[in-house]
């Protein structure tokens, strides 16, 4: 067994697991925070991403062991009792999430960037969520809620909007044009 | 049995030394990326690991880890074998160095002994501030592995306008990552025209050794080599005479 | 800020636990921080007033936070870890299975083959496919013997010392091989070919000897996996009194309870099928898989199983889009107008039938592409080879033969000189127009998605 000291979403813990224990089982296993997925198991899908000392990682490629003495953050750390990160408020908003599975992974990789980079372009945003699949919203959303997210971190911080319909009839198109249906 | 080399000091670090670039086995794809004196000195290379998986993978894998692998397609070997770097090796039987194209042996074989650990990749002196480029092509931008890569580096005389020592490493195309020494020897000495450089890269696309599997035909990799290594060589020496 | 929303440090619950201290301690994790469950609840027969507004998903506020659960986020207390041993051979006859150095394992609670199976087969429409194979092997991705374990690692291991001994059989990959008389039997002795349908109308021969030009050619389309970012997961559990209930990803949970129930023979009114958030579906998700193998582990090991694909299992244990072979025969006027359309459909269903009788009888329906022919004949087959199943996928077949008609229209448009929309407006479905196969359509709007198109990315305007 290995003996590790590992500070989670700000908590520390001591613990024991055996050596060949992943960092994403010993996140989703033993400490039951189950918002990093299990997709792939080979570091390709990105929806296990957690961050590591503030770096974006696939958390079942990476040993437990090896984050012994560091900090890690899961998307349950991100939110605090006040409200949501701007990230996720900007996921909701702009539908980014929709089966939601590769939400958490997504949202954390943007936060790594967004941590680093407070502007980042398009492109930027594009390399940073490489590394995350999604198979039903498109990438297209979610570049649109980082781009908002990072505008909502320089300015004020992000409440809980509310849920369902709003009367607010502007989805911007390319082009800048008003959507509606068909004529 | 799996041994965690995560925290051994002395295999991490970039430096410069009097023998050239030293990059400990343990630096991870995003630090060379980042790293002021890797982008100063070796920029080949960051441009290299820059295309390395995504961010995640960057952030975990290490140029040792990398180079051990031993898969022809690695991004990291084409970059530094056309620099001509060295790696050192230490085991029980003490520390050797050797030329990086002796450390590839074979598809997934390298010349590690069981018992032995990559410490370091060195750079040396003489390639340091080459004009070099790095190309890789493969099915897509983000997080897919090499169909083909290519890098070369080389000097031009302004005086004589010639190619001096040009480099070219190609992988994914042999069993291990290779030099094409044809090609650089057709080049040495002559004017760096684009004809030169174009006749170069068919040159290399002979001395690829591609196989056919489900990412590509064989025939397809000797076509994409020749493109490439055609306008890795442009890049280089519009750096190389950009920077006279 | 920043800070501040990346620590989860609560204050209120620290301060609400800090009295308690000396009684209590605070758990091991504490949870992270949690928000009410707001959903919205639609009233029946109500019309939303969707058009026109921004509307956000009522269930991405926990997805965004993490606290969405799948079934691979749900634990029962004592619950086991299933894996399947999967043949690795396309057509065998299997000779022996000898798991007993998988059972001595410690920590194996339970292994299952296909003699277990009370009713070894099941499929949405036709029942041609296993369980678990216990005779023969119909494809590579086919289960063998499965095992449920105190960890996924031994799962993992057990499967390795499973031993099972296959006597090879011809198999056959190629679905036009696959037709012919001589071909091997996939399911012997029945037919290769399991699903047929023929469309006729007008006189499509005639039509196309009188068409000023004749179109041919052939539209091939490959295999696809769904790839769902979540696999296929589900968790078996019974009850003191016998009943099943499992946990799953599956889209269909009634048509999946009828499944499950007819191959452990259980009257249905005995299994009880909770579907949760799915973390992907795009058709991969429609029918049973491993469940029945998941109850039959539980039932023996007397606790509750999981099972969660591995991303290989995913591709090549678990349905595909049908690979679509494409013969399209169109006869057209100088005009542009299409006089008749000759299509043959060949679908390369894999070693079981799955969703494509469906997917056969909607590609034959849209074969013909959104334009008014007057002689039309669609003919199509979906035939057995020894290969990863095909079955719904997104579209069920439309999206395969849109790729044929829409080639060949572009095609047809270059030959005759007209303008590749103008040649769709030319032939495009009006209000009122009939399908095929006789059905009046309502609320066509072809021509005018083609014209908002167009005019959106500047189709009519001078091209440099
Ligand atoms: C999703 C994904 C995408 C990838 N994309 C690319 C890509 O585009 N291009 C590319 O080149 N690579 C790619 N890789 C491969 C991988 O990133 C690299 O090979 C990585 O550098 C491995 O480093 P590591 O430290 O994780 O090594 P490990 O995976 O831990 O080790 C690899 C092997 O090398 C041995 N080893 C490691 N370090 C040493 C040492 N110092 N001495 C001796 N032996 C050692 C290990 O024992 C093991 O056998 C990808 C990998 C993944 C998972």
């Amino acid at each position: 067994m290995s003996a590790l000291r590992i500070t989670v979403n700000g908590r520390e813990h001591v613990l024991s697991a055996p050596p060949e224990t992943t960092l994403l089982a010993l996140l989703r296993e033993h400490l039951g925070l189950t918002g990093a997925k299990l997709g792939c198991d080979v570091g390709d899908c990105g929806a296990c991403t957690v961050l590591v000392d503030g770096q974006a990682v696939n958390a079942c490629l990476m040993l437990a062991a090896q984050a012994d003495g560091r900090s890690v953050l899961t998307i349950e750390g991100l939110a605090t009792p006040d409200g949501l990160h701007p990230l996720q408020e900007a996921f909701e908003r702009h539908a980014a999430l929709q089966c939601g599975f590769c939400g958490p992974g997504a949202i954390l990789s943007a936060k790594a960037l967004l941590d680093a980079n407070p502007a980042p372009t398009g492109a930027e945003i594009r390399d940073a969520l490489a590394g995350n699949l999604c198979r039903c919203t498109g990438y297209t959303k979610m570049i649109t809620a980082v781009h908002a997210a990072a505008q909502a971190l320089r300015g004020a911080g992000a409440e809980m909007p509310p849920l369902g319909l709003t009367a607010s009839p502007s989805i911007p198109l390319p082009g800048g044009e008003k959507g509606g249906g068909l004529s | 049995m799996v041994l965690d080399i995560s925290r051994a000091a002395d295999m991490r670090g970039i430096a410069a030394t009097a023998d050239g670039l030293r990059i400990g086995a343990l630096v991870t794809h995003s630090e060379l990326v980042r790293s002021p004196l890797v982008r100063e000195f070796a920029p080949v290379l960051a441009e290299a690991a820059r295309t390395i998986g995504a961010v995640q993978t960057r952030n975990l894998g290490t140029l040792g880890g990398n180079l051990a692998t031993g898969v022809p397609s690695m991004d990291s070997g084409p970059a530094l074998l056309a620099l001509e770097a060295r790696v050192t090796v230490a085991g029980p039987r003490g520390t050797r160095t050797l030329a990086l194209g002796d450390f590839f042996v074979g598809p997934r074989r390298t010349a590690l002994a069981t018992d032995e650990l990559l410490v370091d990749v060195v750079v040396p002196a003489a390639s340091l501030g080459k004009p070099a480029s790095f190309l890789k092509f493969g099915l897509r931008k983000g997080q897919a592995l090499a169909l083909v890569n290519v890098a070369a580096a080389v000097r031009v005389d302004p005086d004589r306008r010639a190619f001096v020592a040009p480099r070219i490493a190609l992988g994914a195309v042999a069993p291990t990552v290779i030099r094409a020494p044809q090609a650089e020897a057709f080049l040495e000495g002559r004017p760096p025209t684009s004809e030169a450089m174009a006749e170069a890269g068919r040159i290399a696309a002979t001395e690829a050794r591609p196989i056919s599997d489900f990412r590509a035909s064989a025939d397809y990799r000797r076509e994409l080599v020749s493109v490439l290594a055609r306008r890795a060589l442009a890049a280089a020496c519009a750096r190389a005479q950009g920077a006279q | 800020m920043s800070d501040r929303r990346t620590v989860t440090e609560d204050p209120a619950l620290r301060e609400s636990l800090s009295g308690l201290e000396a009684s209590a301690r605070l758990p091991a994790t504490l949870p992270p921080a949690q928000f009410p469950i707001e959903t919205l609840v639609p009233e029946v027969r109500q019309q939303t007033p969707a058009v026109g507004q921004r509307a956000t998903r009522p269930d991405a506020r926990l997805h965004g936070l993490g606290q969405t659960k799948y079934i691979d986020d749900l634990a029962l207390p004592g619950m086991l870890h299933a894996r399947i041993k999967r043949a690795g051979i396309a057509a065998a006859r299997i000779v022996r299975i000898d798991t007993r150095a998988a059972e001595a394992m410690p920590g194996v609670m339970a292994v299952v083959t296909g003699r277990d199976v009370p009713v070894n087969s099941f499929g949405p429409s036709l029942q041609d496919q296993p369980v678990l194979a216990d005779e023969r092997v119909y494809h590579a991705g086919d289960g063998v013997a499965a095992v449920a374990a105190a960890t996924d690692a031994i799962a993992a291991e057990a499967l390795e010392r499973i031993v099972v001994e296959y006597a090879p059989l011809p198999a056959v990959l190629d679905p036009f091989e696959a037709m012919r008389e001589d071909a091997p039997r996939v399911h012997p002795p029945a037919s290769n070919v399991y699903a047929h349908k023929i469309i006729r109308k007008g006189d499509v021969e005639r039509a196309l000897a009188e068409a000023d030009r004749v179109f041919e050619g052939r539209w091939t389309t490959q295999m696809v996996e769904h790839v769902p970012i979540e696999p296929h997961a589900a968790i078996a559990a019974w009850d003191a009194n016998g009943r099943l209930t499992v946990y799953s990803t599956l889209g269909r949970i009634t048509l999946g309870r009828a499944d499950i129930a007819r191959t452990l023979a259980l009257p249905v009114n005995r299994v009880q099928v909770i579907g949760t958030i799915v973390g992907g579906n795009f058709g991969g998700k429609n029918e049973i898989s491993q469940e029945p193998v998941l109850a039959l582990l539980a039932k023996k090991a007397g606790r509750p199983v999981k099972g969660v694909f591995t991303r290989g299992e995913e591709f090549y244990a678990s349905t595909t889009r049908h690979p679509f072979f494409m013969d399209y025969k169109t006869g057209v006027g100088r005009d542009g107008r299409i006089r008749a359309r000759k299509v043959r459909l060949v679908l390369d269903g894999g070693a079981y039938c799955s969703w494509s009788e469906t997917t056969l009888g909607k590609a034959c329906i849209l074969a013909t592409g959104p334009y008014r022919i007057e002689h039309v004949q669609v003919e199509a087959f979906a035939v057995y080879t020894n290969k990863t199943v095909a079955g719904a996928m997104r579209g069920f077949g439309a999206p395969q033969v849109c790729f044929a008609y829409e080639s060949q229209m572009d095609e047809i448009a270059a030959a005759l000189g007209i303008d590749p929309l103008e040649i769709r407006l030319a032939n495009a479905f009006d209000e009122g127009a009939a399908s095929p196969t006789g059905q009046t359509l309502e609320s066509v709007v072809v021509k005018a998605s083609l014209e908002q198109a167009a005019a959106r990315f500047g189709w009519r305007e001078p091209r440099s």
